[in-house]
């Protein structure tokens, strides 16, 4: 086997300036995104739940065509297509301290879509496992749905899909990759870039698959003191449905 | 209990008019199936009112229909001398704006068959959750009141406790706490001692009694006929969807005239 360790190590443990913006770019485009799936995911929920069908139909249309088409087709069709179309450009937008450029923000345009379509089916399952008793409690002692939501059912959909948030997570920190189809120089680009120069596959490719799985591995533990210092303790792990299978009426009026 | 339950909140809710719930020929239909057929009630302020009658007699529906948690197709229902869940418009009923009805339901306290406590928040907070957030009440005096509810209800070294950590009569009587401290006119309970173990009834049939001989205004759905006996001022029988008898306990329960109630009794006493 052909394998340069001297060549393997130094990219590893010294990785050069353009390697560490590609990592940067990764992690910030992957939080980004994530972020605003997760917000878009929960309008999106809202939106699928509600009786109005102008608030329903997009929803659905938007989840069915998200969920339905590769995110690779959807990155290039947001920024190649639409420019190419002439119907939107993506921009560099200066901030005077750094530059965010167009395909940047395509990038991320098109990950927080993809994300808000998963998201919302997962923040619409969550909403609909909060025991509906609770909300009918809420509504008896005068709560409007939004309040209800806030204080009661929401708090407990957090709790619910913290794992599978952390779970999409772990799935952006990779799928962030596929950016690199229209030119932002994250992890994965820039292996290509540095692969195109030195021909050394292998190694390269074994260095940035070590790199996300240390990403994805820190996320893990990011994620389990997350979801420890979110108390499970307090989760009704241990109510039982009391009335239908554990208990019978002494005195029962009817039968 | 040595204190009186209600002096936590107050003392007694006075409602606006005498009538605390007036509901008139009220009809509610599941797709083709009538559940209620024609049911009227009043309740007047101070009195204990339970209603007894056979599953699927409508009684549960009748009372969820009372806040509204139903809707419903004819006839019209009152509480505190206002009509709740509609609007009248030309004679005809339209369904009320939420908010509306949201404020409405802030002086109607209901009593689940399941409890039904918020899992994520504490027992305390399941208590002052919705005067500080309904009622604007300021956080300190919400709790106080909170504080005081479950004291006495029997549940003061339990203010931390989350719903899972209790046990069903504990669970039940917090929410009964919970309802009160939103000082409400007239308390409705839905067979708040259906879910509980046996040995646990007791504690929260206590609560409901103390409250009633406090002259707390209070509908009952029961199937606990001796205890419907001992703390209601009026029987309601309900059988498909009707009320076919209702008056003085000791008149219903010694001389039933309808032959469903006696029917009914003879299966139970």
């Amino acid at each position: 086997m052909n394998f340069d360790w001297s060549f393997f190590w130094h990219y590893l443990l010294l990785p050069s300036g353009v390697f560490l913006h590609g990592l940067m770019l990764t992690v910030v485009i992957s939080i980004v995104s994530q972020i605003l799936g997760s917000v878009l995911g929960l309008a999106a929920a809202f939106a699928r739940r509600a009786r109005a069908k102008w608030l329903n139909l997009p929803a659905r249309a938007y989840i069915w065509v998200m969920r339905g088409t590769p995110l690779l087709v959807q990155i290039v069709f947001i920024y190649t297509g639409f420019a190419a179309a002439q119907i939107f450009r993506f921009n560099d937008i200066n901030l005077g301290f750094m530059v965010i450029s167009g395909n940047v923000q395509a990038g991320i345009v098109a990950l927080s879509l993809n994300e808000g379509a998963y998201m919302a089916e997962i923040i619409r399952a969550g909403i609909d496992a909060v025991d509906f008793g609770q909300t009918e409690a809420a509504k008896s002692l005068g709560m409007t749905h939004w309040m209800l939501m806030r204080r009661v059912v929401l708090p407990q959909t957090l709790r619910m899909i913290l794992p599978t948030i952390g779970n999409q997570f772990n799935i952006m920190l990779k799928n962030s990759t596929l950016v690199s189809i229209i030119g932002v120089p994250e992890l994965l680009l820039v292996t290509e870039t540095i692969n195109s120069a030195t021909f050394r596959t292998f190694e390269l490719y074994s260095v940035v698959a070590l790199y996300f799985l240390m990403l994805t591995t820190i996320w893990g533990f990011v994620q389990h003191w997350i979801e420890t210092r979110i108390a499970p303790a307090r989760m009704p792990a241990t109510v039982r449905p009391k009335g239908e299978i554990l208990s019978f009426h002494p005195v029962a009026g009817e039968q | 209990m040595s204190e009186a339950i209600l002096s936590a909140i107050g003392g007694v809710p006075q409602a606006d008019s005498d009538e605390v719930i007036v509901a008139s020929n009220v009809e509610k239909w599941f797709g083709n199936t009538k559940i209620l057929d024609d049911v009227s009630l009043t309740v007047r302020q101070g009195q204990a009112i339970a209603i007894i009658g056979p599953s699927g007699s409508g009684k549960t529906t009748f009372l969820r229909c009372i806040n509204h948690l139903e809707s419903i197709q004819r006839g019209r229902i009152t509480v505190n001398g206002y009509l709740i869940g509609y609007r009248e418009r030309n004679g005809a009923l339209i369904e009320d704006k939420e908010r509306n009805i949201a404020r409405q339901r802030q002086d109607i306290g209901m009593v689940f068959q399941r409890f039904n406590l918020f899992q994520n928040m504490s027992a305390l907070r399941n208590i002052a959750a919705a005067p500080i957030h309904v009622r604007g009440m300021a956080q300190a005096e919400a709790f106080e009141i909170a504080r005081a509810l479950l004291a006495r209800v029997g549940l003061a070294d339990k203010q931390d406790a989350y719903p899972a950590q209790l046990s069903g009569g504990q669970q039940q009587r917090v929410a009964i706490a919970r309802a009160l401290a939103m000082r409400p006119k007239v308390m409705l309970f839905d067979e708040p001692t259906s879910a509980l173990d046996p040995e646990m009834v007791g504690e929260v049939l206590a609560v409901i009694r103390e409250l009633a001989a406090e002259g707390m205004t209070m509908l009952i759905v029961t199937h606990e006929m001796a205890f419907a006996r001992q703390v209601a001022d009026h029987i309601v029988v309900m059988d498909q969807g009707r009320i076919i008898e209702q008056g003085a306990p000791s008149v219903v329960f010694e001389s039933p005239t309808h032959d469903r109630t006696k029917l009914l009794l003879r299966a139970i006493l």
